[in-house]
């Protein structure tokens, strides 16, 4: 027995170090290569960007995002490595497993400071759990910039600058459009009518300033024309009013999963007085469409709309399932994080940028300024 | 004598006929599965209708598969928590091959269903054959089968064909819509076929087999089954393989299904069917197994899956609501035993 | 022997259906050694566990010194002075002796076990019992003869005017019981009132002053053990007389053939180049005392344990044992001491269990064949004179001996012509022992060969045809039957190096 656990043991001791080994080797390479390259440019080109390159050769920025489950991410990286290439930076890529691992994000953090890099890109799970990388990094003088959802609630002044969509406003974009559409049906309803709003969670600052953008803006839309508004289904949001014209439902499942967000979204369209449905990411949106998929009522009797894109969101929209959808700029983000990181990192003012978001359609989703922000 | 008569009497109840063909734990947990659904169905009137009762169906499928594979190992006296991971892993594998890589759809379920198998077979030798406790044999292979996914596919969700593409058609094995003269289509839970079969043919297994037999005699006494000549590693390994092999199965569900997969997602699933087979009847101390049970337990699981949200209880109240239920589910079988005894 | 310090009077007691104890009667004087007799499932151990507080009478008195009780709990029982040494030893292994000793009122420094001040109290009892034993030491290291004193000091650690001993020597070497039996004595000397609980014969003559016997749940009757045979007691616990003495000579014909040689077979310490043959219609009886590497040499002959070498020839072929699976192949079945543990399979049926080694005789295509199982496994019930209410009835609803036939008929239903019997009579009474006698010797006059594994030196000396005395692991003498005594055979027993 114990000859058997001994064998396992340095099996597994061999097997580790075997993918350390690799493991390290290939950054370790790169990074020779990426300095070698960077020396040829230097004496090449002297003229204009000597000293920028000598500066900004050595300069390795570490970007904590939320991890690459959805391809969002990978449309993020793409832009990151854009701004990496004509800045001539090294960029270090990071991501938790999955957007709940936060623990394992903080972990992230807290190797990207020991590599004592020029700045720091990080798109927090929960600002809390990074509070004590963020000091770290004060302390140290290295500058965080924040994108995506950026790292709401830091300590003043510890954070440089984002590069993030505005959340609220994109949510607010999303309420302005799907009022467009279902402002006949509102003004017509005889008797209640109801709004379903999707939260993938209640802690991520992206997705409750989503939430929240989109259902304060329904409100005040709703109430302009008139007419009262309850919101009811999470504690987070939830504003009752007896006896509403509208009533807008707030669903937020156990866990990040597909399944869980399809049940909420069977049973937002099984309320008979339901006119629409807001799915405020790409995976609540994904859960609509599934949930749908025993019902049939996307299109038809009930109003879809998403957020950010994806094969079904995209082939949705494009088949009239979904009225629309709202679509961040994730090349942006991921061009504009790094760009301000190196300008933080030289010292030069940095000021927020927001990336903007727009609204698409099945009619102009093929168009030019549309078209390359969605990814599959 | 004397203990003839005692089981005499106390077998006054067991010996109905009804009784006696689903088992006590089992009728149970049938009526337990009746009574949650009927308050269900009056709380929620949505609840009530078809496609609520289609999308219980589509719950029952990756967890009913999951449970019945679970059972085995279960009933060895082991346990398997990667099943739940194990799903996701070769889903997303196979996923991408089809996806990406464009390897035929009847490929890839069989590459799945084999993924699955391996992971099995990995347990299997793990614990009978390294002796490692099935506990941490398998919370090994559940992080190995998690960040496997998660290499193979860069860290990227993988979303199956829609039912729209050719390569759809598998989706039909487990949901058929079937348009009727108005234009209005109607689903199928044809899933739950193929359910019933592949839970006939495992209690066929158990029950009535060679393996099964050996299975849950080593699961109630592993040593006095060695001593009786039988070769104990390859059973054991056989459950492990078996429940490996159903989680596999269960990946192709949750795809034609819920159509994406997250990687690093699937930890949780395993207790979802763990729970349904403990509720079910099934011992978790070994030696005892029934898939009649599990599968109830399953649709118990489905049910307050699916149903929860309808009543209208958030989240936080769900997670109350089903702890209590397997708790109480799995009283009523303790104290049900202790007074049998 | 004082006044009486214990008197349980028309004791009655009853589970559902079934009546345990029909006014039993039991006194226990201070300084008396009384032993509790019966057959199992007599009612000794639900007597005493009314006693203990366990169970709760239905009618009846129990009058402790001087004045009537009533124990709802087993700690009031405690308390009060009464204390029960288990035939199955409660001790958690991973913790010292001392800790053992303490477990419940654990001498405490403020906040923190003291356990330097518990080490010191378990020496000092461990002196009051005259026995070497350190407290700091690791329970599951000690053997089950030391685990047992560690037990009598843990009841004698509180202020116990009664004690009762349940089976003690089940488990114990002819050392340990002698050990064992002074400090019995010296208990008895300071005035205890103890219950002792035995199937041993013996050792009710040697060391109890008075026997009370139970049958079927009633009392039967109350002896002066210096006044009455050995025969009057058995008599009374099963109403019949039982044949008890030593076979003169061996029933095996001279030129039976060998069935089985194994040469210099070596595994570990306790199966040194163990050596010998087993001849056609032969019970071989493997003596020796506890530890003397008998359950060993067995086990790795019958490929349950690893071997480290040895030839073992089956009917003249040299074959491979590496597993249970190539033993049972060549026709070897083999009976555990511990039924419970390694011999049959609790939960299930008397069928299933029968049919175990052979089910592949028993298939109709992947499909058991649940009829033919049923058939077969009810022929060898009627054969063996198993009791039991089915052959669907799981096993763990059977006695002792029942459990034993059950374990036999899985041999015979796979043809098993060798079998190994370790110590086939432990915890089995003594109407059920002498049916496995007799069935033992049927198998072998219809030329089935035993390897017999026995504790009890008159069961050896009743059983066997040829006799091996093992010692330490190593094989320390061969007699006939003819030339076999207890003194020689004790003899050959403690030859160590």
């Amino acid at each position: 027995m114990k000859k058997k656990l001994l064998s396992v043991l340095m099996c597994a001791t061999m097997v580790s170090a075997l993918v350390a080994g690799c493991g390290s080797k290939a950054p370790a390479e790169s990074t020779t290569d990426q300095s070698k390259t960077d020396t040829t440019t230097e004496t090449t080109d002297k003229t204009d960007t000597a000293t920028t390159d000598t500066a900004s050769g050595d300069m390795s920025i570490y970007i904590v995002s939320k991890g690459f489950q959805h391809q969002y991410w990978q449309a993020v990286l793409k832009g990151a490595e854009e701004a990496a290439k004509e800045l001539g930076v090294t960029i270090d890529f990071k991501g938790p497993d999955t957007e709940s691992d936060i623990a394992q994000q903080v972990q992230m953090l807290n190797n990207a400071l020991n590599n004592k890099p020029a700045a720091i890109g990080l798109a927090a799970l929960d600002t809390e759990a990074c509070l004590e990388g963020i000091t770290k990094a004060q302390q140290a003088g290295i500058p965080i910039i924040g994108f995506d959802s950026g790292v709401p609630g830091a300590p003043e002044g510890a954070i440089a600058a984002n590069a993030a969509t505005d959340n609220y406003a994109a949510g607010e974009l999303a309420a302005d459009e799907t009022y467009k559409i279902i402002k006949e049906k509102i003004d017509s309803a005889t008797s209640t009518v109801r709004i379903g709003v999707m939260n993938q969670d209640a802690t991520s600052e992206s997705i409750t300033s989503r939430g929240s953008g989109f259902i304060d803006k329904m409100k005040s839309l709703i109430e302009a024309d008139g007419k009262t508004v309850s919101i009811e289904g999470h504690d987070k949001w939830t504003n009752k009013v007896d006896g509403a014209n509208v009533i807008i439902d707030v669903a937020v499942p156990a866990q990040v999963t597909a399944e869980l967000s399809s049940i909420d979204a069977q049973n937002l369209l099984n309320k008979a007085d339901t006119i629409c449905i807001y799915g405020s990411n790409q995976h609540s949106g994904e859960g609509l469409i599934t949930g749908d998929a025993n019902l049939n009522k996307l299109g038809t009797s009930v109003v879809g709309v998403a957020f950010d894109s994806g094969e079904l969101i995209k082939s949705a929209v494009k088949s009239g399932k979904l009225a629309g959808a709202v679509t961040q700029d994730p090349v942006a983000i991921g061009r504009n994080v790094v760009e301000l990181a190196v300008k933080a990192a030289k010292g030069e003012s940095v000021s927020n940028v927001d990336t903007g978001c727009k609204w698409y359609t099945a009619d102009n989703m093929e168009d030019a300024d549309i078209a390359p922000n969605l990814y599959d | 004598m004397s203990a003839k008569t005692t089981e005499k009497k106390q077998n006054a109840f067991l010996n109905n006929p009804i009784v006696k063909a689903v088992g006590t734990q089992r009728l149970i947990a049938l009526l337990a599965l009746i009574i949650i659904y009927i308050v269900f169905g009056a709380i929620s009137p949505s609840f009530r209708q078809y496609s609520t009762l289609v999308s219980i169906f589509d719950a029952s499928y990756y967890i009913g598969f999951m449970a019945i594979g679970v059972t085995f190992a279960i009933t060895t006296g082991g346990i398997d928590l990667s099943i739940g991971t194990v799903l996701v892993c070769s889903s997303l594998v196979t996923g991408a091959l089809a996806t990406k890589y464009n390897v035929p759809i009847a490929l890839c379920l069989i590459i799945c269903i084999l993924i699955g198998a391996i992971f099995g077979l990995l347990n299997g030798l793990m614990v009978s054959y390294m002796g490692l406790p099935p506990f941490i044999a398998t919370l090994g292979s559940m992080m190995l089968s998690k960040g496997f996914g998660s290499i193979f596919t860069k860290a990227q969700s993988v979303t199956w064909p829609q039912a729209t593409e050719a390569a759809g058609w598998f989706r039909n094995i487990f949901k058929i819509n079937i348009v009727g003269a108005n234009g209005m289509s109607t689903p199928i839970p044809t899933g739950f076929i193929l359910l019933l079969i592949v839970a006939i043919l495992m209690a066929t297994l158990l029950n009535k087999s060679r393996p099964g037999r050996y299975i849950v005699a080593l699961g109630s006494n592993i040593e006095a089954t060695r001593l009786s000549g039988v070769n104990v590693a390859k059973w054991q390994t056989l459950a492990y393989i078996i429940s490996g092999t159903m989680a596999g199965i269960a990946g192709i569900a949750y795809a034609a299904v819920y159509s994406t997969l997250l990687p690093g997602g699937g930890a949780g699933f395993e207790l979802d069917a763990i729970a349904g087979v403990v509720i079910g009847g099934t011992s978790m101390s070994g030696g005892y197994g029934t898939i009649a049970g599990t599968l109830i337990g399953v649709f118990i699981m489905s049910v307050l899956k699916t149903g929860l949200p309808f009543i209208g209880l958030q989240t936080h109240y769900q997670q109350v609501a089903t702890g209590l239920v397997l708790i109480f589910a799995v009283f009523m079988d303790v104290a049900n035993r202790k007074k049998r005894n | 022997m004082g006044d009486v310090i214990l008197t349980m009077k028309n004791i009655d007691k009853s589970f559902v259906g079934v009546h345990a104890l029909k006014g039993v009667s039991l006194e226990v004087k201070k300084g008396e050694v009384h032993a509790l007799m019966g057959e199992n499932g007599a009612g000794k151990s639900t007597l005493m566990k009314v006693l203990t507080g366990i169970y709760s009478k239905d009618s009846g008195t129990i009058v402790y010194e001087g004045k009537e009780v009533e124990f709802t709990n087993p700690k009031e029982a405690q308390d009060a002075g009464i204390a029960i040494v288990h035939q199955e030893l409660n001790m958690m292994n991973h913790l010292t002796v001392a800790q053992n000793i303490f477990i419940g009122r654990e001498m405490m420094n403020g906040k923190l076990i003291n356990d330097k001040k518990m080490n010191e109290e378990a020496s000092k009892l461990f002196q009051r019992l005259n026995i070497d034993i350190d407290p700091d030491s690791v329970m599951g290291d000690l053997t089950v003869g030391r685990q047992q004193m560690c037990e009598i000091a843990k009841a004698i650690s509180r202020d116990v005017k009664v004690i009762v001993f349940d089976e003690p020597t089940a488990a114990l070497t002819e050392s340990e019981i002698a050990e064992l039996f002074k400090i019995i004595r010296d208990l008895r000397k300071k005035g205890l009132g103890i219950v002792y609980i035995s199937h041993r014969m013996d050792e009710i003559k040697v060391i109890t002053d008075r026997v009370t016997v139970m049958r079927d749940g009633e009392y039967v009757g109350t002896l002066i053990t210096e006044q009455c045979s050995k025969d009057d007691i058995i008599n009374m616990m099963v109403g019949r007389t039982i044949y008890e003495d030593p076979k003169e000579k061996s029933s095996v014909p001279e030129n039976a053939p060998v069935v089985l040689k194994v040469e210099n077979l070596n595994a570990g310490k306790m199966v040194q180049n163990i050596s010998f043959e087993l001849r056609r219609g032969e019970i071989l009886g493997f003596s020796g005392l506890m530890g003397a590497g008998r359950t060993e040499t067995a086990r790795a002959l019958f490929g349950a344990d690893k071997k480290e070498s040895g030839d073992i020839y089956v009917n003249g072929k040299k074959i491979e044992i590496n597993s249970p699976q190539d033993a049972v192949n060549a026709g070897i079945g083999y009976l555990s001491e511990d039924r419970k543990r390694y011999g049959i399979v609790l939960a299930q049926s008397v069928a299933q269990n029968s049919t175990m080694s052979s089910l592949q005789n028993f298939m109709k295509g992947i499909f058991i064949d649940k009829k033919k199982e049923k058939k077969v496994s009810q022929e060898y019930v009627e054969k063996l004179k198993t009791k039991t209410p089915n052959v669907e009835t799981a096993v763990i609803n059977l006695s002792g001996g029942n459990q034993q036939k059950v374990v036999i008929a899985k041999w015979l239903i796979k043809d098993c012509d060798i079998l190994i019997f370790d110590e086939p009579t432990r915890g089995i009474d003594v109407g059920a022992k002498s049916e496995i006698y007799h069935l033992m010797n049927e198998l072998a006059a219809q030329g089935k060969s035993i390897i017999m594994i026995s504790s009890e030196l008159t069961e050896v000396l009743r059983m066997s045809d040829r006799i091996i005395v093992m010692c330490e692991g190593r094989k320390t003498g061969e007699l006939s039957i003819e030339e076999a005594s207890q003194e020689r055979i004790m003899h050959a027993a403690t030859l160590r190096n």
